[in-house]
């Protein structure tokens, strides 16, 4: 049995099928009426039995809808009351509205367009001015690198990647076979191949310092993602103790185990990708994280104060008692 | 035989109360529309029931009360013009490109496929169109309160809400979608002033009060600033940073290209970023290890220094 659809999203797809259909006054094809609204041959010829069953008072035949299915078009009479299909919901207008200005704000989005025109007569019967009273920023700043990654994209090709790694604080080039391309947060990603690393790696495109499509092609991912994961598990620790206003932090960074201490003291344990990573945090925190164990393999318990030694020494020399 | 009482009952309620220019009592709609229960308390149970579900979908339910009758009674109708899609009269790429943007940007939770069935349903496949598949993706965050406040902008409509522990009457002239948070531009009738509300900080539900067209959105609400250093409203410094090339491009691709003074041969940069908020300025600074070195003015160099020196092996 197909699964259950209730009574309300069926009316939903009918409120706007019968409008549409009842607008070709020589019938609705069927396969294409089908393929527009999502919806099987069956399920269509089911609910429009009911649709003949509708009509307006005193339900004489021609206040009752007339369908007739013939081989392979639908048409409908009578249905003169439901001429329009019912108005656009604020939650319809905005996931309208919203996708289609945030990727005519990408680059390369022709702003004289099909999207462009057809947003703003969306906008103008919803009395809204995309860009001005909506905006959505999917991240800024990279369009040069975007529209690189895209141009490869569509013809196959590896790229070359200048990019910083902001975990290992290191600057690579590297060759990549561009996967997928996404936004999330408000920063663009890249998903791809890296050659460097052997395996699958996701960049950030404004960390990202030069860009290139190269002539080498590339061959699409098997289907199925096979990524190599992120084994919190696996990683090196480290144990911090959080005062109580910067207890958020646990929220932002991947925690392994946190626990509540006395005095609203947050006591999380860390799973470490790469040092630079924790040396950032101390010395953002400052007096704020205190270090409670931390394994060898990251620094140990002077990690923080070596880092500190380390900026300091651009400012005149290592930091001195007192 | 009936292939679904329920659906075809709610197709002649919705039919019943768009046809009537009079408001119908439930009496007369039950006579009408047929397939409701004969028991009393069962009919109205279901009739409610009825009218939750269509109001649910959006249907414009009206109650008012029936002229002339004696004693006052109240009745329900649907009102075309609220009902009926005003249509923006798309062409068929116009409602193709539509479809492609919804497949690639999404609001997580918030359905715009019943709004492409309104407008036309999704042909798909069309002749002409680059590809039936986006090639780039983005879902972004959902908040409970965002479908209402697009609702409420636009109509012009004075939103309610809770806010930092003060109920605030707002005239919403701005949603913004940035980093991750949705943000409202607006004026806020409480304060008597322009702000900026973000959408995960209001407490509870935005209600609608008053009617729709209450107020004209300005032109222009000014972008919104969301760098930390410029958050709060202390006293406004210009910051010099050095900033080494190994984390040049990516700094700059953060505080924006018109903030950098000088390029340098080796690919280092010196930037000049305006600062209100010290404590953030220094968190942003710390970020960049030691490949940022604070050039002035002197009361930030020396804070970060001083903060740098009480986690120094040889301080505190």
């Amino acid at each position: 049995m197909a699964p259950k659809v209730s009574a309300t999203d069926r009316m939903r797809r009918l409120l706007a099928l019968v409008p549409w259909i009842a607008a070709h006054a020589d019938g609705a094809p069927l396969e294409e009426t089908c393929r527009r609204f999502g919806i099987s041959k069956a399920q269509l010829l089911e609910d429009f039995e009911v649709v003949q069953f509708v009509g307006v008072y005193p339900f004489t035949p021609d206040a009752l809808i007339d369908v007739v299915v013939d081989d392979d078009r639908i048409h409908l009479l009578y249905a003169d009351v439901f001429r329009k299909p019912l108005g656009l919901t604020p939650e319809e207008g905005l996931a309208l509205v919203a996708a289609g200005t945030a990727l005519l704000a990408t680059p390369g989005a022709d702003p004289d367009g099909p999207l462009a025109r057809g947003l703003a007569k969306l906008a103008g019967v919803l009395g809204v001015r995309p860009g001005e009273d909506l905006g959505v920023g999917l991240g800024g700043g990279v369009d040069d690198f975007l529209t690189t990654i895209r141009q490869a994209r569509s013809t196959s090709r590896r790229i070359e990647l200048d990019y910083y790694s902001h975990g290992r604080d290191e600057r690579t080039t590297r060759t990549v076979d561009p996967w997928r391309l996404w936004s999330q947060a408000g920063h663009w990603y890249l998903a791809g191949y890296c050659h460097l690393a052997e395996g699958e790696r996701v960049f950030r495109l404004d960390r990202i310092a030069a860009a290139r499509v190269l002539d080498e092609p590339f061959e699409p991912p098997a289907t199925g993602d096979d990524a190599d994961f992120l084994e919190l598990d696996a990683l090196p620790r480290a144990v911090l103790d959080l005062a109580p206003d910067t207890r958020w932090l646990a929220e932002s960074i991947p925690v392994i185990a946190s626990e509540d201490r006395p005095e609203g003291v947050l006591r999380v344990t860390l799973g470490v990708t790469a040092t630079p990573w924790l040396e950032r945090i101390l010395l953002q925190l400052g007096p704020a994280a205190r270090v409670v164990t931390i394994d060898d393999r990251l620094g140990g318990p002077d990690l923080a104060a070596a880092a500190a030694d380390r900026v300091l020494a651009r400012y005149d020399g290592p930091g001195r008692a007192g | 035989m009936v292939a679904n009482p329920k659906l075809e009952r709610l197709m002649n309620l919705t039919a019943a109360l768009l046809d009537t220019r009079v408001p119908l009592t439930a009496e007369a709609l039950r006579e009408r529309v047929g397939g409701y229960p004969d028991d009393r308390v069962a009919f109205r149970r279901s009739f409610e029931r009825d009218k939750d579900d269509l109001r649910e979908m959006g249907i414009p339910i009206r109650i008012e009360e029936i002229p002339d009758s004696l004693p006052r009674a109240e009745g329900y109708l649907i009102r075309n013009d609220e009902y009926y899609l005003r249509d923006p009269g798309l062409t068929a790429d116009e409602l193709a490109a539509l479809h492609l943007a919804t497949a690639a940007v999404r609001i997580d939770g918030v359905q715009g496929l019943g709004g492409l069935w309104k407008l036309g349903g999704t042909p798909g496949g069309l002749a002409g169109a680059a590809s039936d598949s986006p090639d780039v993706s983005s879902e972004l965050s959902a908040d409970p309160n965002v479908v209402t406040l697009f609702g409420a902008m636009a109509d012009r409509q004075v939103v309610t809400f809770r806010y930092r522990d003060t109920d605030r009457e707002v005239e919403p002239h701005r949603l913004e979608f940035q980093r991750g948070n949705w943000y409202l531009a607006g004026f806020d009738r409480s304060r008597e002033g322009r702000r900026v509300f973000r959408l995960n900080r209001i407490d509870g539900a935005v209600q609608p009060v008053g009617g729709t067209g209450a107020f004209v959105r300005p032109e222009g609400t000014p972008a919104l600033q969301l760098d930390p250093w410029l958050a709060g409203g202390g006293d406004e410094v210009l910051a010099r940073l050095r900033i080494d090339a190994a984390v040049a491009a990516a700094a700059v691709h953060e505080l924006g290209p018109d903030t950098v003074e000088e390029r340098h041969d080796d690919g280092s940069v010196v930037v000049a970023i305006p600062v209100t908020n010290r404590d953030a300025f220094r968190t942003f600074v710390l970020g960049l290890l030691e490949h940022a070195e604070v050039l002035g003015p002197p009361e930030l160099r020396d804070a970060v220094v001083g903060w740098l020196r009480e986690l120094s092996a040889g301080g505190a």
